[in-house]
């Protein structure tokens, strides 16, 4: 995992080529074929290595930008619905309720087709559907913390309200956001890839391994490669955040069983 | 009870007219709509003319109260990729593709999860266990499309058993045009997941259950470790079941775009993404209402489903998170 994430950030350097070079003399070639490209070519003769490495570099973008803006949007707003109730929490909650009233990805595909494909849309999209799990947890967590002994006890003392909220009631929040947050990242990594593999994702000629997959139907008979390497990138990718969401759900909080 | 039922489809009425105007407006907001001119230019008379014949010269509020006049009696519209049939009809054909390929993946997504979860249940750190653990972590996390590729990797490429896609056109089906060689691969591929996921709900409940007093009591009396099995321990360890499948069975009645695109079915999936990719507001209307109540049907049919099982559970009562 921390190799995606080395994968990802040093994309430039790693490439032996550009994820957008084509080279039309060089077209499906199998791995090992030319010494020059290592893992063959794709259909237009791009070299699908490079395209792998790239592909990290999209995925881990996507992902980590979309649970960052769930985070920033989520956190304030269901610490504020689940502390300070009123009209504000109904209001939340209702929207939360009609969010889950249908499948995340038919809404994300949804608000896709309205804005149109590409990277900043997609983040966009997918941090519209990923902020309410980070809501709902958020409130349920504050809504429980709010009743305990310390947080009386630092009313009592004559703390503000906006103190015992962030103060108090936030740092013991955090855990359970946090599992959310990493057991979020695999999510929005399938969701990319997903949304690309269909055809609505990043636009061409973004390397994105959904993308490689969905373009590697038609030629897997003969190209196997083609479909074998970026399936293995994603589920590589998706077990190893699963399993750092699982570590950190034990370290962090052993009692807890946060469901996402 | 009825109170209660009542209460939750008049929300779930609620719900489905929020999301009406959700997506309508969503769909509305956007500038061009279906009858952009890109290549040559209509002449305005016949473009009012289209525009008119589908209603699209109204205000969009208008527009709205006129779809759903029509929506509540079953009539969808024509979708504007496929203008000679109606959007009920191109959505009960495809459906029932989706809903063929969603319950024959029910069907062996519970069989075998359940009978694999109580093997392991019973079999504790044996190498069934272990097997069952790891393909189920597997199961959870990797995405059925990835799976579904690897699948025709090894069975429709190498070995060349099976048929790499289509559903019931490969001539080898068991009944007419049902259960052919052609729905193993997107089944199996569908059917993981879930698979996974019940079979730890069921690992879980019945090793929960197994340590119970009363299941010791059980044994204590003599009764037979079939009995103790059937009428003490599996009666209990059915609500995290349900539980299971109360959320499973909406996602995968509706939800198979991956596999059908991966495996080249024609169902409600792939119609979904065409209609999005090509700003068919009928279809998409259509769509989103029909899964949504759906959605909110089967979440209530699993909430009352949790009473016949457990009489303990009442619902309706203020729960406490």
């Amino acid at each position: 995992m921390g190799f995606i994430l080395f994968l990802a950030l040093f994309a430039d350097l790693l490439s032996p080529f550009a994820y957008d070079r084509v080279y039309f003399d060089r077209v499906l070639l199998m791995p090992f074929e030319h010494p020059e490209h290592p893992l063959g070519t794709d259909e237009v003769g791009r070299d699908y290595l490079s395209r792998l490495i790239y592909g990290a570099r999209t995925s881990m973008m996507v992902s980590l930008s979309v649970q960052m803006i769930a985070l920033m949007i989520g956190l304030p707003i269901g610490a504020l619905a689940g502390y300070f109730g009123g009209a504000f929490d109904f209001v939340i909650s209702r929207i939360i309720d009609i969010m889950t009233a249908f499948p995340a990805l038919l809404f994300t595909i949804l608000i896709i087709s309205v804005l149109g494909g590409g990277m900043p849309t997609i983040i966009v999209a997918l941090s519209i559907t990923s902020w309410i799990v980070i809501a709902r947890i958020t409130r349920a967590q504050i809504l429980t913390l709010r009743e305990q002994e310390y947080c009386t006890a630092a009313r009592g003392l004559g703390a503000s309200e906006w103190r015992i909220l962030f103060r108090h009631l936030l740092p013991n929040a955090m855990s359970p956001i946090l599992i959310a947050v990493s057991f979020g990242i695999p999510t929005a990594i399938f969701a990319e890839a997903g949304l690309s593999f269909l055809g609505l994702g990043v636009n061409d000629p973004i390397a994105s391994w959904g993308k490689m997959v969905g373009a590697s139907n038609a030629y897997v008979r003969v190209y196997w490669h083609l479909a074998l390497l970026p399936t293995l990138a994603i589920a590589l990718t998706m077990l190893g955040f699963s399993f750092l969401g699982d570590g950190l759900r034990d370290a962090l909080d052993p009692k807890q069983k946060i469901r996402v | 009870m009825l109170g209660y039922i009542c209460g939750r489809i008049f929300a779930l009425m609620l719900i489905l007219l929020a999301v009406s105007i959700i997506v309508f407006s969503l769909m509305h907001s956007v500038p061009g709509g279906p009858f952009d001119e890109r290549k040559g230019r209509l002449p305005p008379a016949a473009k009012a003319n289209i525009l008119k014949k589908y209603g699209l010269d109204q205000p969009v509020w208008k527009q709205y109260i006129n779809y759903m006049s029509h929506a509540v009696r079953f009539d969808f519209g024509i979708p504007y990729q496929r203008p000679h049939t109606t959007v009920a009809k191109l959505i009960s054909k495809s459906w029932a593709i989706t809903v063929q390929v969603g319950l024959t993946t029910i069907v062996v997504a519970f069989g075998f999860g359940i009978l694999a979860g109580i093997y392991a249940a019973y079999h504790q750190n044996s190498w069934v266990d272990t097997l069952v653990t790891f393909v189920s972590s597997l199961g959870v996390t990797v995405p059925n499309f990835v799976v579904a590729m690897w699948l025709i990797l090894i069975f429709a490429v190498s070995l060349n058993w099976l048929p790499m896609g289509g559903w019931g056109s490969s001539g080898q089906c068991l009944v007419d045009k049902y259960f052919c060689t052609d729905w193993i691969l997107p089944v199996i591929a569908y059917a993981i997941a879930p698979m996974a996921i019940v079979a730890r709900y069921t690992r879980a409940s019945i090793v929960e259950v197994m340590g119970e007093d009363y299941v010791r009591t059980a044994r204590a009396k003599g009764l037979s470790e079939i009995k103790v099995m059937r009428k003490h321990v599996l009666r209990n360890a059915q609500i995290p079941m349900v539980t299971a499948l109360g959320t499973e069975i909406p996602n995968l009645i509706t939800g198979s775009i991956f596999i059908e695109s991966t495996f080249r079915i024609n169902g409600l999936g792939k119609y979904f993404v065409t209609s999005t990719l090509n700003r068919d507001y009928p279809m998409i209307m259509a769509t989103f209402l029909l899964v949504a109540f759906l959605w909110g049907i089967l979440y209530l049919l699993t909430d009352i489903a949790y009473t016949m099982i457990d009489p303990r559970v009442r619902l309706g009562a203020k729960s406490l998170s």
